[in-house]
């Protein structure tokens, strides 16, 4: 039974059809990997699953339930949480705000109670604390803990930003490019941290990757797409020998 | 990794960061409570015209400091807790509970004006807001039957049960009580999860979104909050003036708390305080400043104005994170000397260069 499903999604911009008809489901524990060339469609696919953008054809149903319609800031509240192509963080705030903020989810004080910060929500501030203890020792994180995040360089913000998407305890992460920007020994990292995410915390993922060593490396299945559409779908093997693919990355 | 790790958890969120911290506050307390026993008459009133424009800065600050949405409309929030608190007391309300009439209806005033602003930011926000705040000081104006219109009104002396603030001393006493009492429920805010969503939504709302923070629910709350503060801060103003009229309360109080909150230190709660005792004092150095000016410059009615202006454009090139800033580095530099190096403050620096400005 697939944990997220997507059917015939599409959406348009002006006379552009940036997704189109594009059909998948993603199983529980699964790795899977969507790649195709620059303006394929793959971030956009992402924003209309974060509801970011209202798809015009098509649903998508997460564990069960249809999240086609719901408002953006619950998607993660039904346990989708994701990272940003160009990096999308807190730069006023310290890497420990940056993470904290990713417990927002699981919330429950009022503003009274918060204004008066009663011991509710000192207790709801120590238990995200703990969380968060777990992501930094995680993505080992320690040493920039106290630091703001618009001074650090592009890699430890990429990690920070997967860092705030893990404090969320999401069953499905979105990843988009998490190996861009990143120099080897960093790249060599995330592809144990997305196993692990899978073996250790029992996290569904979906990444957007154009790095096809990493991809053959960890996914179970891969999307290939162009112009909007779909191109293949299968193993690493299987998309990669597809004719239609070789073609499209061929500039064909 | 394990030297980096805390002592204690609740250490970033405790109200004052550590003992030393929590001493000096209390040092301060005993000053301020001591004040009005040493302090000749002149000094204690404007040390409660500061603590009116504390309240009133923690409100704004909470939304433009911390939430990032800049209000060119607070003035009217000013007004609205001025004429509530003056026309419920003019018809025998009692003092406190006019005073929480003046707030709710402030509030109700700012959830209403903060409609708008979940589509609009930046300039459009402002102007927005002044626009809102046309609208209300209008109403005040226009609907004389109640607020007895541009005439103005007489306010009587504060009354609690058989007590009257019938003197300074009593007066600062209510609001010194109620500036502290602002100030606390701001950083318990600041300090919670709502104000790490207001924070986050000053950065990236659409970051924020994505980790489940309700945009339009956090900027209504900061909006009714913020007008709140600055409505109860209105109604002190009325005691305090002991007559009001709409004129009070033009665009200009709402720069002046602008240039306030901006001078003071966007995004910290320390520029609450040092930016309305800039306000405060300015006018007073300007008078002073007059009797050494060349008459033909003393004599122009926008020198004040001009020196806000100076003051603000100086603040904005030279130093964005306003006083609060300036008092880090002198502290940073005494505790680092000899060995001060330029530039090692640099991480506060990038602070207020966010996009919110
Ligand atoms: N908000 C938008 N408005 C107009 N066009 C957009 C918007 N977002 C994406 N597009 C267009 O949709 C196409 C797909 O973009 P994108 O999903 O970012 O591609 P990919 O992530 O596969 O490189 C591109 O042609 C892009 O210009
Ligand atoms: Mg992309």
């Amino acid at each position: 039974m697939a944990v997220l499903s997507v059917s015939d999604v599409g959406i348009s911009f002006g006379g552009l059809r940036a997704v189109d008809g594009i059909s998948f489901g993603v199983e529980p524990r699964e790795i899977f990997a969507i790649i195709g060339p620059n303006g394929a469609g793959k971030t956009t696919l992402f924003n209309v699953i974060s509801r970011i953008y209202e798809p015009s054809t098509g649903s998508i149903v997460f564990d069960g339930r249809d999240i086609t319609r719901i408002p953006p800031h619950d998607v993660v509240r039904a346990g989708i949480a994701r990272t940003f192509q160009n990096i999308n963080l807190f730069d006023n705030a310290t890497v420990l705000d940056n993470l904290m903020l990713g417990r927002y989810r699981h919330h429950r004080s009022g503003v009274l109670r918060q204004t008066l910060f009663t011991p509710f929500v000192r207790r709801e501030k120590l238990a995200d604390r703990r969380k968060v203890e777990e992501v930094i020792d995680f993505l080992e994180l320690g040493k920039y803990r106290d630091v703001l995040v618009a001074g650090l360089p592009y890699g430890v913000r990429k990690i920070v930003e997967l860092g705030r998407a893990l404090a969320a305890e999401p069953r499905l992460i979105l990843l988009d490019e998490p190996s861009s920007g990143l120099n080897v020994e960093e790249t060599r990292d995330m592809v144990f941290w997305i196993q692990d995410m899978r073996d250790d915390l029992d996290m569904t993922v979906i990444m957007i990757e154009h790095d096809m060593s990493l991809v053959s490396a960890v996914s179970d299945r891969v999307l290939a797409m162009s112009s909007g559409r779909m191109l293949a779908l299968g193993t690493p093997g299987e998309v990669q020998r597809d004719p239609g693919v070789a073609a499209a990355y061929l500039g064909g | 990794m394990k030297f980096y790790k805390k002592t204690s958890y609740t250490e970033d969120f405790r109200l004052f960061r550590d003992g030393a911290a929590a001493f000096w506050y209390a040092l301060l307390g005993l000053a301020l409570v001591a004040a009005p026993f040493v302090l000749p008459a002149y000094y204690l009133s404007q040390l409660v015209l500061i603590g009116i424009y504390v309240v009133a800065g923690a409100g704004l600050m909470l939304l433009s400091g911390y939430c990032g949405q800049v209000s060119l409309g607070h003035a009217a929030f000013f007004a609205v807790g001025a004429f509530t608190v003056a026309v419920l007391e003019k018809h025998g309300v009692p003092f406190l509970a006019a005073f929480a009439a003046a707030g709710a209806l402030s509030a109700a005033v700012g959830f209403v004006i903060g409609l708008p602003a979940l589509r609009l930011s930046g300039l459009y926000l402002a102007i927005a807001t002044l626009a809102a705040s046309f609208i209300v000081t209008e109403v005040i104006v226009r609907w004389e039957g109640v607020t007895n219109g541009a005439s103005g009104l007489n306010v009587a002396k504060i009354r609690i049960a058989g007590w009257i603030a019938d003197s300074e001393p009593k007066l600062y006493a209510i609001v010194l009580a109620v500036a502290v009492a602002a100030m606390l429920a701001v950083r318990n805010i600041v300090r919670a999860p709502l104000g790490l969503a207001m924070m986050a939504i000053r950065d990236s709302e659409t970051a924020a979104q994505s980790m489940g923070v309700p945009l339009m629910r956090v900027k209504l709350a900061a909006f009714a909050i913020s007008a709140l503060l600055t409505g109860l801060a209105g109604a002190l103003y009325a005691h305090k003036l002991q007559f009001i009229d709409p004129d009070q309360f033009t665009i200009l109080v709402s720069i002046e708390f602008l240039v306030m909150i901006f001078i003071g230190g966007i995004g910290s709660m320390h520029g609450i305080v040092l930016g309305a005792a800039f306000v405060i004092a300015l006018p007073q150095l300007v008078a002073v400043a007059k009797d050494y000016l060349p008459a033909a410059v003393a004599q122009q009615s926008g020198l004040q104005a001009a020196v806000y202006a100076a003051v603000l454009l100086a603040f904005i090139l030279a130093e964005p994170t306003g006083l609060y800033g300036i008092w880090r580095k002198i502290k940073h530099y005494f505790s680092m000397f000899p060995f001060y190096r330029k530039g090692s403050l640099r991480r506060a620096k990038s602070f207020a260069k966010s996009e919110t400005w």
